[in-house]
């Protein structure tokens, strides 16, 4: 009996363990790439701030930003900003081998956006619909 | 005897959920076989990851 114990343990544990191991992603390697895609945004982050406090910009449901407002400036900064989303995406996805996995990045990464949001930014919900927060 | 046969019953099924990752496919090496894997991404683990990054960007914490 103890032994038929002993086995159901270790089989139950090292289950465990491997789910525990599959939920770790991360970005393994700090390539060059990522590493400047991580810093361009930290370096625009206060000008994105200001944009999205003004309702020129929000965050979209899969991830991106989006302009809100037609004709507004700095659509340069926006294209910038996704860009670098996209490489932070495809890295995290390429080193946790979640090829194919993209969209699910993408949307998570969105809600993560939604949720750290402030008072009165524009996001857009799963079923596409834009509100302010 | 009859404990022993359940004993024998416990290893073999644990040695198949160990086991459950590994697929050997024998075959003709001119016919590839074709495995479609189901991936499962655990959701809360990815958005710790993104929380992360996105406390970095922010400024909120130094690294990642």
């Amino acid at each position: 009996m103890k032994t038929m114990l002993k086995i159901f343990v270790t089989a139950a544990l090292l289950s465990a363990g491997s789910t525990i191991y599959a939920a770790q992603y991360d970005i393994k390697q700090m390539t060059p790439e990522v590493r400047q895609a991580l810093e361009n945004r930290r370096a625009r982050f206060n000008e994105l701030h200001a944009l999205k406090a003004q309702g020129i910009v929000g965050e979209n449901n899969r991830g991106y930003i989006e302009f809100l407002e037609s004709g507004a400036a700095a659509p340069s900064l926006v294209i910038a900003e996704n860009s670098d989303r996209k490489v932070i995406y495809q890295t995290i996805a390429e080193q946790n081998d979640l090829q194919g996995q993209l969209d699910t990045i993408e949307k998570v990464f969105a809600q993560v956006q939604r949720d750290k949001a402030e008072s009165g930014d524009r996001i857009q919900g799963d079923d596409g619909q834009w509100i302010q927060k | 005897m009859n404990q022993r046969w359940h004993e024998k019953i416990l290893v073999l099924t644990a040695a198949l959920v160990l086991a459950g990752c590994t697929v050997k496919a024998v075959g003709d090496p001119n016919r590839p076989i074709t495995i479609n894997a189901h991936i499962t991404v655990d959701i809360q683990g990815l958005q710790q990851t993104a929380s992360g990054i996105e406390d970095f960007v922010s400024g909120k914490t130094p690294q990642i």
